[in-house]
């Protein structure tokens, strides 16, 4: 239903100086109000606000507009806004459309006069499109009221008590065998030096009692196929060969079993047994076997767990389970791992026993680590006398390693040093740092203490090289404001390794198809106004999956997730873009070159009518079928061949 | 018998001799005749510190354009400053369109002149960039490859801990020059590994031995060579292999200096790395110069010997 004859009224926003500095906006009213179908042209200064919406507003009723374009910044911005105008107006919100005239014209030129006139030929494109608009009504969706968390550190624990507690049902699936991520490593947590287990366990245990919670650890997900409110989920269940409602914790099976390995969750510092409890406080309390460490499940090649089990929990006929779930939201909390030791050579790679990482070290001053809180280090069991604590390792450096700052070990390795110093009073702490970063609540009062309390040694510098010599580890390094070079002989290093996105996490990721950012991490829609949900909808970000966070950042973020989850819920129906790419079944040749290009799945071969069919919620309107169809099948609705033949046109000529 | 153009750099072609012999000496038993570029000149030793000051990759660049000129497409060095000066220009030139430009202005102006008729003739082609410039034990390990030592063997040096000692200039800066990670290196140890001797691994590897300071101040270089000395015998090395003839002058000849600064060294023995590969191809003693040494590393080398011969 083409209307060429449609009144069109056009508004010219100044944007303050934004736009109005670099293009004359008064000349690109007068110059457009002659164009053909515009009835009414004008500026204003701020067209976004009260007033200037008002006046769009009494405009479209007095003058009879059938349709607007506003000359203004970037679409991602106020679109929203002026379709709301339209639709208060009695108008269809999809016969308006932005003329970006700020992000493609006033910032990236300097030139007025020619700016001007670009803002004139983009005006003129906008006219020919909207000229040709269609009205469209959003599309509706039915939501399944489940979530799904993937990760059960402290974010996912999070967002699926808040999920739960909003009411809704939440799947939480976890990879390890117990839920606690990272966070039930941690010994004590700064500022405010609480026990980590102490403030986590309840948390773990309120999971696993809520009842809205399916708690699914040592499950991973597989895939995942649908699109918001509807999506279908592929779970892998890995067989922990054990009956969590069966095993008693005796550990009779543990006393038994001959195979030794070394201790994941004490991150390599004691050794645990192939059949383990993670540790005292796992959730699902259970043990599990580690096949890839088990001598074999045949009872003739070892069997003696089985044998010595009361209770008669294990299987071994245990085997993987795939299955199948729905759910309406997922939010993706993979959480972090550590870079790798084996990246700094200079600090003696992982060669040296006694330089560990900040985990590490968190599990050697831990009440429940395997030295049982007291400070000692691996090579020995020695106490330390000389602790060196070396900031920044693999982060702040674009050359070699990460870029980015990984934010909180500025505050660990103050909270570490202060610590060592509780635990060895006669002990020596220093921490070579590039800058303190103490910019949280109560963080730099924290740092203070280290420094002043704790006389913990604050040398500002970069650490050239680690190696041991006899029995002592040599630390050489520089003391920028004195420009000295520093070498201490140290019976302990700690290095504060730079944070990663989670080993192998980019599987996963490749499955959900969601977006990440150079370095790994999850990249959010919006860095500022969406910083919890991803570019691709029902998809939301909990935790250091989204980059480094502390506790509290990662809570928040967390709960935050958890909230847009809530919203999405809380509606009745879904509404999708209309602005999809829809098949005339008459010029579709079944060529099925469209079905190729789509990156959401959503088109498919109709098999009898060898047409292609559209998934019109899948459909997120990129125009890429639109772009790659041969004969013009494709069409995407208001942004058609024809109309951006017309744009390209208004565009070039004269 | 293949031809290989070969730079030898000042150092071995005057100081230390013995140097370049057993490199020329192992090379032919490996199959390779080492060709000096003719009228070779000085590399500069040092590559220009500044950025835009080019006058430096003029000698570089002649050299490796007479290579050029004779129809070659590599040429090796085992002077690990020569070797970084010229990988550096090479590379500078391949790079930098504009550097290679003006060099190229240079090398055409260069001047010839005939002895009999004394006429200027200039007659000298640009240079073209299509040499590669090989540290030998980078052309060792890729082109001729570790394994083909297997065979050629003739003095067995199992047993015998060799520290392997890098120095600066063959793995920095490592995206121009590097034969290897520079913080973890591994060429010099798989090399000892392939002559069946063992290396020993110690932090000093890649410290500075003080290079060209033992010029202006001889006691700031000692300090420097003796801690790399002290590290190798503290990891348990019998003999400190290196590659660059600055180190081998600093580490060894220099011992008299570092036994005035520090009584309690009692010196210890270097050898260079061509050294250990003649030795073990079973090159005579005579071509080795261990004369020329400071610290004389025989004794060490036969009481390895004998004891493997025992055992």
């Amino acid at each position: 239903m083409k209307n060429t004859k449609k009144k069109i009224g056009l508004f010219v926003c100044h944007c303050g100086v934004n736009i109005a500095s670099i293009v004359d906006v008064e000349r690109v009213a007068k110059a457009m109000a002659d164009y053909p179908n515009v009835v009414f042209s004008t500026d204003y200064v701020y067209m976004c606000s009260e007033p200037g919406q008002k006046m769009i507003l009494d405009t479209i009723k007095e003058r009879g507009l059938d349709a607007l374009i506003v000359a203004a910044c970037s679409p991602t911005l106020h679109e929203r806004t002026f379709q709301n105008v339209a639709k208060l107006a009695g108008l269809n919100p999809y016969q308006i459309e932005i003329a970006n005239i700020r992000e493609q014209g006033s910032w990236v030129h300097s030139d007025k006069k020619k700016a001007t006139e670009k803002a004139i030929r983009i005006c003129r494109s906008m006219v020919e499109k909207v000229s040709q608009n269609e009205n469209l009504e959003p599309i509706k969706v039915d939501v399944h009221r489940r979530a799904m968390v993937i990760g059960g550190g402290i974010s996912g624990l999070q967002a699926a008590l808040d999920i739960a507690d909003h009411g809704y049902e939440v799947l939480l699936v976890e990879k390890n065998p117990s839920i606690g991520g990272h966070m039930i490593q941690l010994s004590e947590t700064f500022p405010t030096l609480d026990c980590s287990q102490c403030i986590m366990t309840p948390k773990m245990v309120e999971v696993s009692r809520h009842p809205k919670i399916k708690l699914l650890t040592y499950h991973e997900v597989k895939s995942v196929s649908g699109f918001v409110g509807n999506f279908r989920v592929k779970i892998r269940k890995k067989p922990r060969y054990i009956d969590p409602g069966l095993c008693n914790l005796c550990g009779e099976c543990e006393k038994v079993c001959p195979q030794v390995v070394s201790d994941e969750f004490n991150m390599g510092l004691s050794f645990r047994k192939a059949i383990y409890l993670p540790f005292p406080q796992a959730v699902p309390g259970t043990y599990t076997l580690d096949i890839e460490n088990c001598l074999g499940l045949l009872p003739i090649r070892c069997g003696k767990c089985k044998e010595v089990c009361e209770p008669n929990a294990i299987n071994y006929d245990e085997a993987e389970e795939i299955f199948e779930e729905e759910v309406g939201a997922i939010v993706v909390a993979t959480g972090y791992d550590l870079y790798t030791m084996d990246h700094l050579a200079e600090y003696g790679g992982e060669k040296i026993d006694d330089v560990v990482n900040g985990l590490e070290f968190e599990r050697i001053l831990s009440a429940s680590g395997p030295t049982g809180g007291v400070v000692r280090r691996p090579s020995d069991g020695e106490v330390p006398k000389n602790v060196v604590f070396v900031q920044c390792c693999g982060s702040r450096d674009t050359e070699h390693h990460n870029p980015y700052c990984s934010k909180i070990c500025c505050m660990y390795t103050a909270k570490h040093a202060m610590l060592y110093k509780h635990r060895v009073p006669d002990g020596n702490a220093t921490v070579f740092y590039i800058d303190v970063r103490a910019g949280g609540k109560a963080f730099d009062e924290f740092y203070q203490r280290a420094t002043e309390e704790d006389e913990v040694l604050y040398i500002r510098g970069k650490v050239s090289k680690i190696f041991r010599e006899n029995d002592k580890i040599m630390v050489w390094g520089v003391d920028t404001l004195t420009g000295q070079k520093v070498e201490i002989e140290a019976d302990m290093v700690v290095l504060a390794m730079s944070m990663v996105k989670t080993d192998g996490v980019e599987n996963l990721l490749k499955e959900l198809k969601i977006a990440t950012d150079s370095n790994g991490w999850l990249a959010e829609a919006h860095p500022k106004l969406r910083p919890v949900e991803s570019l691709n909808a029902g998809f939301y970000l909990a935790g250091c999956a989204n980059g480094p966070k502390d506790i509290p950042e990662t809570v928040s973020q967390a709960s935050a997730a958890a909230a847009k989850v809530g919203d999405l819920f809380a509606q009745a129906e879904l509404l999708h873009e209309p602005t999809i790419v829809p098949v005339i079944e008459e010029l579709c040749s079944g060529c099925g070159i469209c079905i190729h290009v789509c990156p959401y799945g959503a088109r498919e071969l109709d098999p009898v009518l060898k047409v292609v069919k559209v998934n019109e919620i899948l459909c997120e309107g990129c125009g890429a079928c639109a772009a790659a169809c041969p004969s013009g099948a494709a069409q995407q609705r208001n942004q058609t061949d024809g109309q951006i033949f017309s744009m390209l046109k208004a565009m070039l000529k004269g | 018998m293949n031809k290989l153009h070969y730079y030898p750099g000042c150092t071995l072609k005057e100081k230390t001799t013995n140097l370049d012999n057993s490199t020329r000496a192992a090379m032919e038993i490996l199959g390779y005749e080492l060709v000096e570029p003719e009228g070779w000149t000085c590399c500069g030793a040092e590559y220009p510190l500044t950025e835009d000051k080019i006058v430096g990759l003029a000698a570089p660049a002649r050299i490796l354009r007479q290579v050029e000129i004779e129809g070659g497409n590599k040429v090796v060095t085992t002077c690990a400053f020569c070797y970084n000066v010229l990988k550096r220009t090479n590379e500078a030139l391949l790079r930098d369109p504009l550097k290679q430009k003006r060099i190229n202005a240079y090398l055409r102006d260069d001047i010839k002149i005939e002895p009999i008729t004394k006429e200027k003739t200039t007659d000298f082609p640009e240079y073209f960039s299509t040499v590669w410039v090989f540290h030998l034990l980078e052309f060792l390990k890729n082109e001729v490859g570790f394994t083909q030592f297997h065979s050629l063997i003739k003095r067995n040096l199992k047993g015998l801990k060799v520290a392997p000692y890098y120095g600066c200039r063959l793995l920095r800066p490592a995206d121009e020059v590097g034969i290897d990670d520079p913080e973890d290196p591994h060429i010099f140890e798989e090399f000892l590994n392939a002559l069946g001797c063992e290396p020993v691994d110690f932090p000093f590897k890649q410290e500075c031995c003080g290079s060209y300071i033992s010029v202006s101040l001889p006691d700031a270089a000692s300090e420097a060579s003796y801690q790399v000395l002290k590290s190798a015998q503290n990891a348990g090395a019998d003999i400190l292999a290196l590659s660059c003839p600055l180190c081998y002058y600093n580490l060894d000849r220099r011992q008299d200096r570092i036994r005035e600064k520090f009584p309690e060294f009692t010196g210890f023995p270097i050898l260079f790395f061509t050294q250990i590969l003649a030795w073990a191809l079973g090159v005579e003693e005579s071509v080795l110069g261990f004369d020329q040494h400071f610290f004389d590393p025989r004794p060490v080398l036969y009481q390895e010997q004998k004891t493997e011969a025992v055992s």
